[in-house]
């Protein structure tokens, strides 16, 4: 399999060492990163064969499944020229999607430079090995999203047409990959070190969020009729859109239409990516690689903050209403100082805090009769409050993120009865600080909108969210907090658990609205029976259930 | 034994941001020579090493090794030279042999040549039953065994060392001096950087002691001592960076105790 990705790059050999790259350097390292993949997948520690290769399987499955749905809206679009419009602009964002989210870590690794640096390599060959490391997984991620819009775009517009539509997806692929070099050294422009790594997991974030609110947004107000007639026509900025170069050289084969707009088309597609890639390998990659090799260095001595050690009120607020055991204290701190600091954490957390407002707004949005007077009739705020318990999904999952495998020793050497307490302490420090302040301010603005009355609603739904999230915490894989790497993979596993929560949310929602509807004060039950089930939960459950037995088995302590 | 000069540093310079940690370093070393690098934690030792192995390119002043200038010479040079970093960094999933294929290959060398060469070192350190085992497995001293292989695998000229005994047991730590001098008598010469004091007072044929990113003092041991008559490295260390309340110190930790 390596060694036929491998032969891939052979036809390229003259384009490499234009670069000023060494062929067969460049080719040996791609060789390695792809034997260091194969055998990080196929696993040493605590993850077997099966499961990881169960878990790349899933992904693909989550990919095609992906482009399935887009397939199904390209369906109905007649236009050849507008089908290809849109599949590439799908692919595009999809594609810059994972390069932030997943492939940020592969470009701007800097670990292996003491082993690298010092052999005699070639100017370019590691940046160059690098992108290409990226460009096969990128081409592969872009197939299994297009595959079935291939299939449609076979019947609807026949195979020359289908078979143009893969060579233009290549070179999307590579038109992709070099505008994401290029913005990555327009941030590394602006920020270096610590800051740059922040800079870059906020620039995450907000991509995220906005693509999560594109989607939403674009997929429930577009009117379906429109879209079957539509066509878009071609002015004079549409030469500059990218998409637009490819669908137009796609289109020009299916209808066999070559004049000057069709060859305009035709020669961007060619040339932009080529001379993209050819830019990035000439040019960019070698300012890149001199601001990566500062990255590394640099941090440890340039920019040292000093970091605050006083405690807020809000912490010293939060500790009192969540902790009564000292036992518990020193493992909320923890977390509630760490979780602030950790990227990985943050940028897996807040977009999908984002996204659940966007969500809430798209509900709100999409009924044409908006009003508030008689909305405010309606117990429409039970929905807001039970739709912030997903939170629950990510939450616990993104706390396992981290980069602090090596440090998980320590708890494992203080002399504490049992490991529960610290896994109490961490869930519960997360939640105060990262959960606590949203939902308050949440609750402020329907308290504002439905009156009083609606207080002892908002407190039983945080009480249930607070339950929910306690046990998908104790439940889940019980590895120390921030330890675990990012998998490329997790996409279908999270799925599932979307949904059973997705099933309870609306359980305890409906128990709540029909108590609501019984008699007024009903839902007073609930209060009682909540805080029963925590105490239940944070007294006996957690103990039995968390043992040094299970967490020996989730951490490594090396 | 010619006594050739072979690596000239003048007036390196390097900052990071606005602050500068090496402050104008002038050094010449002589061929045939080990060199103990010396210095207290933070004065720029490793920085040092690290800018003439080309893991950092951006400096200031002029840096000549083999007679040619690093910034335009840089892949020559990088084929005679050889470097054993601080904290053993290797591929984990890799066995010693593949990874010291990779190197090998990266340095042009045949494989046939890199394979045995791989072995006989191994060899050397009690590890070849181990060249087939992946590294993720092996303990730190272990780590620090194929580090030393691979980077001696090209018979380099110029050997930069980064603490390169940390870890070993002491066997190896006998053999690895032992081997120090052996490559020094065939001329090659060694920079080694260390804190330990004893080891680079008995190896070393010059010593070079940075603080704060300066040369404080140059030479060998005799020649520093006849200077100032202490009685071993350390005493000459500490009385050099300006820590001689040792004993105090030591105290105020065991009274922070006692509170």
């Amino acid at each position: 399999m390596i060694k036929f990705l491998l032969s891939l790059f052979k036809p390229f050999r003259w384009f490499i060492e234009k670069m000023d790259a060494d062929y067969d350097q460049f080719i040996r390292i791609l060789q390695l990163k792809l034997t260091l993949d194969n055998r990080q997948m196929k696993g040493l520690g605590n993850h077997s064969k099966n499961e990881t290769e169960n878990a790349m399987t899933k992904q693909s499955f989550a990919q095609i499944m992906f482009g399935i749905f887009f397939a199904m809206f390209l369906l109905m679009i007649k236009s050849p020229f507008t089908y290809y419009y849109f599949a590439h602009s799908f692919l595009m964002v999809m594609m810059a999607m994972m390069i932030i989210s997943e492939f940020t870590t592969i470009l701007f690794d800097t670990s292996e430079n003491v082993i690298i640096q010092p052999l005699p390599i070639k100017g370019n060959t590691i940046s160059l090995a690098r992108n290409a490391h990226v460009l096969l997984y990128l081409s592969m991620m872009a197939f299994n999203f297009s595959v079935v819009s291939i299939i449609v775009a076979i019947t609807k517009f026949g195979i020359v047409s289908a078979l143009v539509f893969l060579f233009s997806i290549g070179l999307n692929v590579l038109f992709t990959l070099f505008l994401a070099n290029m913005l990555y050294l327009v941030i590394m422009r602006f920020a270096s070190g610590e800051k740059l790594k922040n800079l870059l997991m906020y620039f995450q974030i907000v991509i995220a969020v906005l693509f999560m609110s594109f989607y939403q947004f674009g997929l429930n107000l577009v009117d379906k009729t429109q879209i079957q007639n539509m066509v878009l026509s071609v002015n004079w900025y549409t030469y500059l859109i990218p998409p637009a170069f490819f669908s137009g050289l796609v289109d020009a084969f299916t209808s066999f239409v070559f004049d000057t707009r069709h060859f305009i088309f035709i020669v961007e597609a060619l040339i932009v990516p080529v001379a993209g890639i050819y830019l990035t390998g000439k040019y960019l990659t070698p300012v890149f690689n001199r601001k990566l090799m500062d990255l590394e260095q640099g941090d440890r001595v340039s920019k040292v903050k000093t970091e605050k050690t006083h405690q807020s009120l809000w912490y010293r607020m939060m500790l009192a209403a969540f902790v009564h055991r000292q036992e518990e204290k020193a493992s909320f701190k923890l977390v509630w100082t760490m979780s602030g600091r950790e990227r990985l954490f943050m940028q897996t957390f807040l977009p999908s805090l984002g996204f659940i407002v966007i969500m809430i707004a798209v509900q709100f949005f999409r009924k044409s009769s908006f009003n508030v007077d008689k909305l405010v009739q309606t117990p429409m705020y039970l929905f807001i409050l039970y739709a912030l318990m997903l939170v629950t999904a990510s939450l616990p999952t993104a706390l396992l993120l981290g980069n602090n495998r090596h440090a998980s020793w320590l708890f494992k050497t203080m002399p504490l009865s049992s490991p529960a307490h610290y896994f109490k302490g961490f869930i519960k420090a997360a939640f105060a600080r990262f959960f606590m302040p949203f939902y308050l301010l949440v609750s402020v603005g329907i308290c504002v909108l439905w009156g009083y009355k609606a207080i002892p609603d908002v407190v039983i739904a945080l009480l249930s969210i607070y339950l929910i999230t306690l046990l998908f915490y104790y439940i889940q894989q019980l590895a120390f907090p921030f330890t675990n790497e990012k998998r490329a993979s997790e996409g279908g596993a999270n799925f599932i658990k979307v949904m059973g929560l997705i099933i309870i949310t609306v359980m305890l929602g409906f128990i709540h609205f029909f108590l609501l509807r019984w008699f007024n004060y009903a839902n007073l039950f609930l209060i009682p029976f909540y805080l029963g089930l925590i105490y239940y939960v944070n007294r006996v459950f957690v103990y039995k259930k968390i043992n040094w037995e299970e967490v020996d088995e989730a951490n490594a302590y090396s | 034994m010619d006594n050739q000069i072979i690596v000239q540093i003048h007036n390196l310079e390097k900052r990071y941001g606005k602050k500068k940690v090496l402050h104008g370093i002038n050094l010449e070393i002589a061929s045939g020579q080990i060199i103990g690098y010396i210095g207290p934690n933070g004065a720029g030792k490793s920085t040092t090493v690290k800018i003439l192995c080309g893991l950092i390119n951006d400096f200031e002043g002029d840096i000549n090794i083999f007679g040619k200038d690093l910034r335009t010479h840089e892949l020559e040079i990088k084929q005679q030279v050889g470097y054993i970093p601080e904290n053993a960094v290797l591929y984990e999933s890799l066995t010693p042999m593949e990874f010291m294929e990779f190197i090998g290959e990266m340095r042009g060398l045949e494989n046939e040549v890199c394979r045995s060469k791989a072995e006989a070192l191994m060899n050397i350190f009690e590890m070849k039953s181990n060249l087939n085992q992946r590294i993720a497995t092996f303990s730190k001293g272990m780590r620090q065994k194929v580090m030393i292989c691979s980077a001696l695998l090209h018979n380099p000229d110029l050997i930069f060392m980064d603490e390169p005994l940390s870890g070993l047991d002491a066997n190896s730590v006998i053999m690895v001096k032992e081997m120090l001098t052996h490559l020094a008598r065939e001329g090659k010469t060694v920079f080694y950087s260390s804190h330990l004091m004893d080891v680079v007072e008995k190896i070393s044929d010059r010593i070079v002691l940075i603080d704060q990113g300066k040369v404080i003092a140059d030479g060998s041991f005799e020649e520093l001592n006849k200077l100032s008559n202490d009685e071993n490295l350390e005493k000459m260390f500490t009385r050099l960076t300006g820590n001689t309340n040792h004993g105090e110190k030591a105290e105020a930790f065991i009274n922070a105790f006692e509170k």
